[in-house]
């Protein structure tokens, strides 16, 4: 499968170099578009610069915090669950998280929402962390798992404990899938974050739901523009520390 | 009411809007498989070209779908048109990266022998390379379907048929007696949904990938 692999990093090369420059062209085309538009009063309420900056900051944060909440959680239970001793609650994991991912985004959403009583931020946040877990759990125990245990071996050889292999070796080489699964997991949240709208979590999504129930059609695209370019630089950015990030001596 | 109670007393309704939902999404992923295909086999034997097929196709994975969905609304206004155009441009991704995967995996001993017994081109293709791709492209044609399954809920919100339609009910009724009910009949029946559909994919791919690698 080297061919396959190639193929792969010559993808993600176009993109790194693309992808940002399809970003500002779309964003600032269509900013420009929609603000030279003859805005009514409604559309106004909308579309100025301090509610534009505002639903995108409450996107980021939701974003942000899910994967936040992720990275701790997943690793350190992909750090257990990869241990000799906890091995067999392992499928039972990966069982549940797999149902989770399997699960409709919004389903999910609106259950929590409705069952919990919650709104706002966390009723946003806590069922998108739980819909993202998988890559992140899965991708550390991979990462884990792919070890050569001769090195591991080697470690204990020159009298390293347990917790040091993990540290210095184990954890080191399962850097990058550890990084490949949250790059995966924040475009998802990202992604999802735009249904936050839903249980009154605000974001970018509160402007495609506005211009759609209003019939506002500079708002809604304005909205569904700005969610298309977060998630695009995003993945960018994720792309970006995932090619220069990476231990040395896997690069 | 319980949702048991629930359930039984709206089964003829569920039991429509669960066929809707697994016909829109297995005819938009059966169209996702021609023109993913399509697509790899158009591109598979430029390096260029495939690299980026697979970074377009990986990039407009990436656009959230409620945000895709929106956009289709001043286009193809609601129903099926916006959740068919959805369904099948996120289906693309994981087919049109498998096809040219497994073409690219090939080994160039077999089509050289394969042209050498006077195969031609199109011979190989269709009667070679597509074959021994087939057990990738399944893959990828199974990994679309669980996720249209998820999207397809959220196209509920531009009108699109589905279970999503429950969920959504659920929402806008929240506080009323049936929200929850209606709510959990709709997610849980997409995730048996999903399950039961990965469940034909095996089958499938059991009686359709050529004997010689099936590895039994």
């Amino acid at each position: 499968m080297t061919a396959a692999v190639a193929q792969r990093q010559r993808a993600d090369r176009l993109r790194l170099l693309v992808q940002p420059i399809a970003v500002v062209v779309l964003v600032g085309g269509v900013l420009a578009w929609a603000f030279g538009q003859d805005l009514d009063s409604i559309e106004r309420q909308s579309l100025n610069a301090s509610s534009l900056v505002s639903a995108t900051w409450d996107h980021l944060v939701i974003s942000f915090v899910v994967t936040a909440l992720v990275l701790v959680v997943a690793v350190p239970l992909g750090v257990v669950l990869t241990r000799r001793w906890a091995r067999r609650a392992a499928p039972v994991f990966l069982g549940i998280a797999t149902i989770g991912q399997a699960s409709p985004a919004v389903g999910i959403l609106v259950l929590f929402f409705l069952v919990s009583g919650l709104e706002g931020l966390w009723a946003a946040v806590l069922p998108i962390a739980f819909y993202t877990l998988l890559p992140v759990l899965r991708n550390t125990m991979v990462g884990l798992q792919g070890v050569d245990p001769a090195l591991v071996d080697a470690g204990r050889g020159i009298g390293m404990s347990a917790g040091t292999v993990l540290r210095r070796i184990e954890l080191p080489l399962a850097v990058p899938l550890i990084l490949a699964g949250l790059r995966t997991a924040l475009v998802h949240a990202v992604g999802v974050a735009t249904l936050a709208v839903f249980v009154n979590g605000g974001g970018l999504g509160l402007l495609i739901d506005t211009g759609y129930k209003l019939a506002r059609v500079p708002v809604l695209i304005t909205g569904a523009v700005l969610a298309v370019g977060l998630a695009l630089l995003v993945d960018w950015l994720g792309a970006v520390v995932e090619t220069y990030l990476g231990p040395k001596g896997l690069r | 009411m319980s949702f048991w109670e629930f359930v039984n007393d709206r089964w003829s309704r569920l039991l429509v809007e669960s066929l809707l939902h697994v016909s829109a999404v297995v005819q938009c992923t059966v169209v996702a498989v021609v023109i993913g295909v399509g697509i790899g086999v158009a591109v598979y034997r430029s390096p260029l070209g495939s690299a980026a097929a697979i970074a377009l196709t990986s990039a407009v994975l990436t656009i959230p779908s409620f945000a895709l969905l929106g956009l289709l609304i001043p286009v193809l206004g609601l129903g099926a048109k916006p959740t068919v155009v959805a369904l099948v441009l996120y289906g693309l991704l994981p087919i049109v990266r498998n096809t040219i995967v497994g073409l690219a995996g090939v080994d160039g001993a077999v089509r050289d022998a394969a042209r050498g017994i006077g195969m031609s081109r199109f011979g190989v293709l269709t009667r070679v390379e597509l074959r021994l791709a087939w057990p990738a492209i399944l893959t990828g044609t199974r990994i679309a379907t669980q996720m249209l399954m998820g999207i397809a809920a959220i196209a509920a919100y531009v009108r699109g048929p589905g279970l999503g339609v429950e969920i959504f009910a659920g929402l806008t009724r929240a506080g009323s007696a049936n929200a929850t009910n209606q709510a959990i009949a709709g997610t849980v029946g997409i995730v048996v949904l999903a399950l039961l559909l990965d469940g034909v994919f095996a089958v499938i791919g059991r009686y359709t990938t050529s004997r010689g690698i099936r590895g039994e």
